[in-house]
């Protein structure tokens, strides 16, 4: 194949390419895809602001919680004594009573049957 | 000082110029998707969210064309490695064949585009760049993510076969 049949061949080869490729193309309006694709960057923004927001609040809501805490709790002795005291046990009911439960001994009976030479 | 209607985040880049070859970065989406509108409609609209984000930022190393081509180009790729994870989830949990999975035909399904069809996927590209999308081949190459050279030898492999695949048909129909 020379080169003028070759050079015919590409530019025929162009066009009827150009036709076959073309053929389903009917671009959508420009307005239409370029809009809705600004509608979407803006959605995102919003999105990203509002997580950005949130994560800030969250940082801020941690960091005043962890201020207000103190950091450990330690006792001193001599505080915790201060808040602490010892009484004995109530002993109320004998004064009131005033009775001397020994006063009086018991007196037991004594045995008149002997067994085998002792009373029982 | 960025134009009145240049993008806030990306102030090279300007809406009109955008509005300018959009046609064109979606006849790129449409290839791209299989011929499928509603999944290029997506992809045009996310590659616009990633230039109007200025997660993808235009620094006028290359043309805007070849820029915006890339950036659909690399969102793509990341969908189709996306949905092939999911497919071979599928698959394996489903049991289901390949046949169910493949991607839907185009609607021109003539010769040419039978023989355009039949190339390595970076052959069919470069063509499509090139013949279709008016690049020159570097620029194709940048889009494509490949070095000049390998662009070059793509675009010459295409040409060939295609050329043949084209003769071929033109004798058996005389």
């Amino acid at each position: 194949m020379n080169e003028n049949a070759g050079n015919e061949l590409d530019t025929s080869l162009r066009e009827s390419l150009k036709d076959t490729f073309d053929a389903n193309l009917d671009a959508p309006p420009f307005d239409r895809v370029f809009d809705a694709a600004e509608q979407q960057v803006r959605r995102s923004r919003r999105r990203n602001r509002w997580y950005a927001g949130a994560a800030a609040a969250a940082i801020v809501t941690a960091l005043v919680i962890g201020l207000q805490t103190p950091d450990s709790v330690y006792i001193q002795v001599d505080d915790l004594m201060a808040t602490t005291q010892w009484t004995a046990p109530s002993d109320v009911l004998l004064p009131t009573h005033e009775f001397d439960i020994y006063q009086e001994l018991p007196v037991l009976l004594e045995s008149t049957k002997p067994a085998e030479g002792a009373l029982l | 000082m960025r134009d009145g209607d240049a993008l806030e985040n990306n102030p090279e880049i300007t809406r009109s110029a955008l509005e300018a070859i959009h046609g064109q970065v979606f006849g790129w989406a449409l290839s791209r998707c299989d011929y499928d509108r509603a999944a290029a409609e997506d992809l045009m609209q996310q590659a616009y969210v990633e230039l109007l984000s200025g997660k993808a930022r235009f620094k006028s190393q290359s043309s805007l064309k070849t820029f915006v081509f890339s950036v659909v180009q690399n969102l793509a790729r990341s969908r189709y490695r996306r949905m092939a994870t999911r497919l071979r989830l599928v698959r394996e949990h489903a049991g289901q064949s390949d046949d169910a999975f493949l991607p839907a035909e185009p609607e021109n399904n003539g010769d040419v585009w039978s023989a355009v069809k039949s190339l390595p996927a970076r052959q069919r590209d470069v063509i499509e760049l090139v013949f279709c999308r008016e690049m020159t081949i570097e620029q194709a190459s940048a889009v494509m993510g490949v070095s000049v050279g390998t662009g070059r030898v793509h675009y010459e492999r295409a040409k060939k076969s295609l050329r043949t695949r084209l003769q071929n048909l033109t004798d058996q129909l005389t």
